[in-house]
């Protein structure tokens, strides 16, 4: 390659990669600011011993409800990691904020319709749903196991220390609560848009220089597809409010098992949501939360393969 | 003052990207980024982002005044790490410098390229069928043919379809592609449909330019599978439409 041919190749790269970069960043925005808002006003709004209230202690009951609570905070992935974060800093139980985490990326209204919309109201959405319900909730419970909470979050989030947001001084009247809640949004929404920031840098690089094609070409055969289909999810880290849309473009090349283990796996794992998750949990329990739905999804896309090729 | 600089900063922050969405929503370019069916989610982050900058502006006047009537500098708040700011100035400093354009052929090397996709939900076919046939763009042809058992019946109508130039290897001396990008979210999950275009001034054409090309439509067989091709009666250039992509 000449150099002059070299300069062009590497400019149309960068042209690729500042496109859908810009891509992920522009449609992340809108939903990362939801997120940042709704923890800015249960900071404000929301106090510990209505938590408790409502919300049990029993681990089960916890995480079946944590996974229950997307349907009343619609959020997608980029907007529930600061909204769990604030609720563990409320006291929310381990079990039922992690199942919360993972579950209301897709249980929750808006996801449900645009799936719906994708794939009408059949298979692909029942068992979307029932799965993502099914792994959220047994792994809100192997997270129950652990009684003390400093073991799993960052030291930021437990008890002892209270400033993590940024004005100390409350306020009681109304208009002062809104505008407190207005600057943690502000302030969250720096706090976690510099890890979308980066996943979105790191995804649009890995599609610069990664072939898609050459992926898909692979992707044949029961086992091997689920992968394929999982590392996909991973790789493009597309919202869990559209990601639908992109399935869509997999069935018929894809088996049904393989789309489903994308749709199941993608708005729990993906570039940038783990990145965010490092700024709530320790690195461990990082590994666990992204391990085990991997393990489950791959498991539940097999089964799907298996039985009904 | 420690406070009001990351105040500051991050008040001006908010306001550039306020005005770098402002901007692209106006001048049209949001859908070279995402499917237009979120612009108003972008504009709905617009009008948030002003929100936001309004009241961290307001926050530093107030925590100013506080200053003056107490008479002294009492710093007890606690900002998060300023460094947190400097992350946003990234897709800033992207969206300035490099300068804007929708995806290319240049993508096709790690996107592929696509002759037919199941990219339907079954009812859309219907609405398809009825357009009339010089109306359907190459998605639309795409998806006739990869859903209708019989194609022989779309041989013949006329075609009149805009898309960019792509010479492949795979083609015949007189043939190219004209393609367009298929966006169902953002540019992220961007892939590129094609149909093959027959046209004795092939060679004269360039990689990349926008044409439309208005022929007949042929059946042949494209890796293993049926797809659309065209033999063109003219090729003219056009200028990039306002959507670059299609969308789903």
């Amino acid at each position: 390659m000449t150099p002059a041919g070299f300069f062009t190749w590497l400019w149309d790269r960068l042209n690729v990669f500042a496109t859908v970069f810009l891509g992920i960043f522009v449609e992340a925005v809108p939903y990362l600011l939801l997120g940042t808002l709704a923890s800015g006003l249960v900071e404000v709004f929301l106090d510990r011993d209505q938590m408790s209230r409502w919300i049990s202690g029993r681990p089960i009951a916890a995480a079946v409800s944590g996974a229950f609570m997307g349907m009343i905070f619609p959020v997608c992935e980029c907007g529930v990691v600061p909204l769990t974060r604030r609720l563990f800093h409320k006291g929310l139980p381990l079990s039922a904020g992690i199942s919360f985490l993972l579950a209301a990326p897709v249980l929750n209204p808006i996801v449900i319709l645009s799936t719906a919309a994708a794939f009408g109201w059949g298979q692909m959405l029942f068992w979307r749903i029932g799965l993502s319900l099914l792994i959220a909730i047994v792994t809100g419970l192997i997270f129950s196991v652990e009684k003390e909470a400093g073991n799993v979050l960052r030291p930021s989030l437990t008890l002892s220390n209270e400033h993590i947001h940024a004005n100390p001084e409350s306020e009681n009247s109304f208009p002062g609560k809104i505008r407190e809640a207005l600057l943690i949004t502000a302030d969250e929404f720096f706090e976690m848009g510099r890890y979308l920031v980066f996943g979105s840098v790191l995804a649009a690089a890995l599609q610069t220089f990664i072939s898609q094609s050459a992926l898909l070409t692979i992707g044949s055969g029961p086992v091997l597809s689920v992968l394929v289909m999982l590392g996909l999810a991973v790789l493009l880290s597309i919202c869990s409010t559209v990601d639908a849309f992109v399935a869509l473009g997999f069935v018929g090349t894809f088996s049904f098992g393989s789309v489903l283990s994308f749709l199941v796996f993608g708005p729990m794992v993906d570039i940038k949501s783990v990145l965010m998750y490092l700024q709530v949990f320790k690195r461990r329990s990082v590994f666990y939360i992204v391990a085990i739905p991997f393990m489950m999804s791959l498991l539940s896309g097999l089964v799907f393969n298996y039985l009904f090729p | 003052m420690q406070t009001r600089m990351y105040r500051s900063f991050q008040g001006l922050l908010l306001l550039g990207l306020c005005i770098f969405f402002a901007f692209k929503a106006a001048n049209g370019q949001l859908t070279w980024y995402i499917n237009s069916r979120f612009i108003p989610l972008t504009i709905f982050g617009i009008i948030f982002l002003a929100v936001l900058a309004q009241v961290v502006f307001t926050e530093i006047k107030r925590s100013r005044q506080h200053e003056l009537e107490a008479g002294h500098d009492h710093d007890h708040d606690h900002a998060p790490a300023p460094v947190n700011l400097w992350f946003m100035l990234v897709p800033l400093l992207i969206g300035v410098l490099i300068p804007a354009r929708p995806l290319t052929s240049s993508a096709f090397s790690t996107k592929g390229l696509n002759t037919n996709t199941p990219l339907v939900s079954a009812d859309s076919s219907v609405q398809v069928f009825e357009t009339d046939s010089e109306k359907r763009n190459i998605l639309d042809w795409v998806k006739l043919f990869n859903l209708e058992e019989n194609t022989s019946q779309f041989v013949g109508q006329k075609a009149s379809v805009i898309g960019f130039v792509y010479f492949d290897e795979s083609l015949g001396e007189d043939q190219f592609f004209v393609s367009r990008f298929v966006v169902s979210c953002c540019a992220a999950d961007a892939f590129a449909l094609a149909i093959p275009v027959e046209w004795h001034g092939t060679s004269d054409l360039k990689q990349d330019s926008w044409v439309l090309v208005k022929g007949t439509i042929e059946s042949i067989t494209l890796n293993d599978k049926v797809a659309p091709l065209i033999v063109a009666d003219s090729v003219i250039d056009a200028p990039i439409p306002s959507q670059p992509y299609l969308f789903p």
